[in-house]
C-alpha cells in the first residue's frame, strides 16, 4: 500500500453523519482524527472497514485502498480485507473481548480467521505476539480469561488480536479512553513502536489532544460529519487557523505554558446532524464569526504549504484572539 | 500535555499467585452445590441414571415376565413392590420404567435442543426477513394445541416408520415437534442482545464469518440459559410420555412405561393401591428433581444471583 485515498459521502437516513470527507494516508503515517462526540469520527472509521451500522448506508464517494475500492468489494473480499490489511482496536477492552473463551484462544482465532498461518503456525504465534504487546507472564496468561486481565492488558491483548495479521493500517477508536493515565501513556508507546515496526499506518480517533500532539503526524479535525482543518501536527498546534481547533486546543490546560492563560470553553452544543445550520455549521458557536458564515459554507481551502481550514476568518486574520473569546 | 511513557519491559516476568481458572460450568456448579435442593435432586438423578443403567443388565425378574408369584400380592421381601394385575415384578418394571424415562427426557431435550438452538441463533443473528419467518412459525406453533397435535404425530409418526408398536423414538419426536419453540424463543432473545456486544463488532472487524460469530461468540456466551432451558424440557417430555402411556396411547404392553404401569393398576386400587402407587412415586419424585435441578441451575447461571 503505498497511497491510500479515502472520499466519500455517507448518510444515514436524512442524516448526513459523514458529509464530503476526504483524506489520504500514505504508508506509516500516523493520523489522529479530533472532534467533540457526534462529529462523525468514529462513522469515518468504519465505512473504511464497510461496517457503517444499519440503518447508515455508504451513499457516495469512494475509499481507496491501494488500487482496490472498498465500497466495490464482494462481501468476502472485504471479510478477507477486514483484520488482514486494517485493524481496529476499540475504546473499551472491557466489553471488546469475549468473556467466555480464553485470551490465548482468541488472539489464535484473529489469526486463523485468514488462513494466513496454519492452525499450528498460528498456535505457536500467539504467546510470542501477546510478549509483543508487553503482557507480562505472557505464558502463564494465555490460559486466561479476559476477567482475570486488567483494563490495560485487556487493550494489549485486544492490540495483540489487530497486529496478529500484520495489517497495513490500524484503527484505534479512542484507544485509551477507558484507561487510567499511566497505563495510557504505555499503550500510546506500545500503538507507535508497532506501528513502526510493521511499518503500519495508524488512524488515531481521540478527543485528547494530548494523544494527538505525542503521536500523530498529521491531525485532522472534524466537526458536524466534516474536516474543519487538517495538516502537520506541528503547525496546527502552533497555528490553528479555524476558530473551533483553536478553540479546542485553547480549552486545555497546558503544563507549559509561561504565562497563566485562562482556560476557554466552547459555549453550545455540536448541530443537530438532522438540522443542520446554514452556512458554516460552526458559526453558531463561533466568536470570530463575519456575516458571510450564516449563509454560505466556506471551502476546504489550503492555508498553508500542507494545513487545509474551512473557514472565511481564519485564525491569523484575527489580532487578539484571546481578548475577542473573553466577551 | 504528552508526558514521557514510562517504557514497560517487555520480558518483564512477575510473580504473582495466579488467580484460580474460573469458566463458566466451574463458577455455576460451585454456586449449584450451595444450593441443598438442587443437591437433593442432583442426587435422584444420579440415582435414576444408574437405575437406568443397572436396568439394561439386570433387574430381579424379566420385566415383562408374568406370574413370578400371585397377582395382586402386595409387597413382601421377595417381592420388595410386590407384583402387579398380571403377576409381574413392580421393582424390575420400576426400573425398565427409569430406562425409558430416563430415554425419552434425554433424547427429547437434545432433539428440542437441535431444533431450537439453529433456529434461535438465525433469527436473532439476522434480524429481518429471516427473524420475521421464524417468529411467525413460533407464534404459530404456540397457537396450536400441542398435546392434540403431539398424539396425532404419535400416529402418524409410527403408521409412517412402520414402528408397530410405538417406540420411545416416536414419543421423542412428536414431543420435540410441539415443544421446539421456548428454546428457539430463548435463544433468539439472547441472539438479539449478543450480537450487539462490543466482543461481536470486534470479531467481525477481524474478519471473522458469521458462522464463527454464531459458534464462537455468540453461542457459548447463551449457553447458560440454554442448558437451564433444556432441563426444564426433560420433565415436560417425561410427563408428556407418561401421560401418553397412561392413556394406552404412548409405548405399548409389556413395555415397563411408568405412565403406562399406573393405568394397570388403575382398576385393581381399591384392593391393590401399591401397583398404582409404585410408577406414581416414581414419576412424580423425578419429575420434582428435575425441577429443582433446573432451578439451581437457573440460579447457579444468573450472575446476578452470584454471592
Amino acid at each position: 500500500m503505498q497511497d491510500l485515498k479515502v472520499q466519500f459521502f455517507v448518510s444515514g437516513g436524512t442524516v448526513n453523519a459523514v458529509d464530503g470527507v476526504s483524506f489520504e494516508i500514505d504508508r506509516g503515517e500516523i493520523v489522529g482524527i479530533v472532534g467533540e462526540s457526534g462529529s462523525g469520527k468514529t462513522m469515518t472509521a468504519l465505512s473504511l472497514l464497510r461496517l457503517i451500522p444499519e440503518p447508515g448506508r455508504i451513499t457516495n464517494g469512494r475509499i481507496l485502498y491501494g488500487e482496490k475500492d472498498v465500497a466495490q468489494m464482494t462481501d468476502e473480499e472485504i471479510r478477507e480485507f477486514r483484520g488482514n490489511e486494517i485493524a481496529m482496536i476499540f475504546q473499551d477492552p472491557m466489553t471488546s473481548l469475549n468473556p467466555v473463551l480464553r485470551i490465548g484462544f482468541q488472539v489464535e482465532e484473529a489469526m486463523i480467521a485468514h488462513q494466513r498461518f496454519s492452525n499450528k503456525q498460528a498456535k505457536e504465534r500467539v504467546v510470542p505476539m501477546l510478549q509483543r504487546v508487553r503482557i507480562p507472564a505472557a505464558k502463564d496468561r494465555v490460559r486466561d480469561y479476559p476477567h482475570q486481565f486488567s483494563g490495560g492488558m485487556r487493550q494489549r491483548a485486544m492490540i495483540a488480536m489487530g497486529v496478529s495479521n500484520e495489517p497495513s493500517l490500524l484503527i484505534a477508536d479512542e484507544p485509551t479512553t477507558a484507561l487510567d493515565v499511566t497505563v495510557q501513556a504505555s499503550i500510546i508507546e506500545l500503538i507507535r513502536d508497532l506501528s513502526r515496526e510493521l511499518r503500519a499506518s495508524v488512524i488515531l480517533i481521540t478527543h485528547n489532544m494530548a494523544l494527538v500532539a505525542s503521536l500523530c503526524n498529521r491531525v485532522i479535525v472534524m466537526y458536524a460529519g466534516r474536516i474543519v482543518e487538517q495538516g502537520p501536527t506541528r503547525a496546527i498546534f502552533k497555528n490553528p487557523q479555524h476558530p473551533y481547533t483553536w478553540s479546542l486546543l485553547r480549552s486545555m490546560p497546558r503544563v507549559d505554558e509561561k504565562e497563566k492563560e485562562r482556560l476557554i470553553s466552547i459555549k453550545g452544543l455540536p448541530p443537530d446532524l438532522g438540522k443542520m445550520p446554514p452556512g458554516c455549521k460552526f458559526h453558531p458557536r463561533c466568536k470570530f464569526r463575519v456575516d458571510r458564515c450564516f449563509t454560505e459554507e466556506p471551502p476546504l481551502d489550503e492555508v498553508d504549504p500542507g494545513q487545509r481550514a474551512r473557514c472565511w476568518v481564519l485564525m491569523k486574520n484575527i489580532a487578539n484572539p484571546e481578548a475577542q473569546a473573553q466577551t | 500535555m504528552a508526558q514521557a511513557a514510562p517504557v514497560i519491559q517487555p520480558d518483564l516476568e512477575l510473580s504473582y499467585e495466579m488467580p484460580e481458572q474460573v469458566t463458566l460450568l466451574s463458577d455455576a456448579w460451585r454456586r449449584l452445590r450451595r444450593n441443598r435442593l438442587a443437591l437433593v435432586g442432583a442426587v435422584i438423578i444420579g440415582l435414576l441414571f444408574i437405575t437406568a443403567l443397572i436396568s439394561i443388565v439386570w433387574t430381579p425378574y424379566p420385566t415383562w415376565l408374568q406370574a413370578v408369584g400371585p397377582t395382586y400380592q402386595p409387597p413382601s421381601a421377595a417381592h420388595p413392590l410386590g407384583l402387579d394385575q398380571a403377576g409381574r415384578d413392580i421393582l424390575s418394571r420400576i426400573m425398565g420404567g427409569a430406562l425409558i424415562t430416563v430415554q425419552v427426557g434425554v433424547g427429547s431435550a437434545i432433539i428440542v435442543s437441535l431444533i431450537g438452538i439453529p433456529l434461535g441463533l438465525l433469527a436473532g443473528f439476522y434480524r429481518g426477513k429471516v427473524d420475521t419467518v421464524i417468529s411467525f412459525f413460533i407464534n404459530i406453533w404456540y397457537g396450536i394445541p400441542d398435546l392434540l397435535v403431539a398424539l396425532i404425530l404419535v400416529f402418524v409418526l409410527s403408521d409412517a416408520l412402520h414402528l408397530i408398536p410405538r417406540g420411545v423414538l416416536v414419543i421423542i419426536i412428536a414431543f420435540s415437534l410441539t415443544r421446539w419453540m421456548d428454546v428457539a424463543r430463548l435463544v433468539r432473545g439472547q441472539a438479539l442482545a449478543l450480537r450487539e456486544r462490543e466482543f461481536v463488532e470486534a470479531a467481525r472487524m477481524s474478519g471473522a464469518r458469521d458462522f464463527a460469530l454464531l459458534a464462537r461468540h455468540i453461542l457459548p456466551n447463551a449457553l447458560g440459559p440454554i442448558i437451564v432451558q433444556a432441563t426444564f424440557a426433560i420433565p415436560a417430555a417425561v410427563l408428556f410420555e407418561a401421560f401418553l402411556s397412561f392413556l394406552g396411547l404412548g409405548l405399548p404392553s409389556p413395555t415397563p412405561s411408568w405412565g403406562a404401569m399406573a393405568a394397570d393398576g388403575y382398576h385393581g386400587m381399591d384392593f391393590a393401591p401399591h401397583i398404582v402407587l409404585a410408577p406414581t412415586i416414581a414419576l412424580s419424585v423425578t419429575l420434582m428433581a428435575f425441577n429443582w435441578v433446573g432451578d439451581g441451575l437457573r440460579d447457579a447461571f444468573d450472575p446476578r444471583m452470584r454471592r
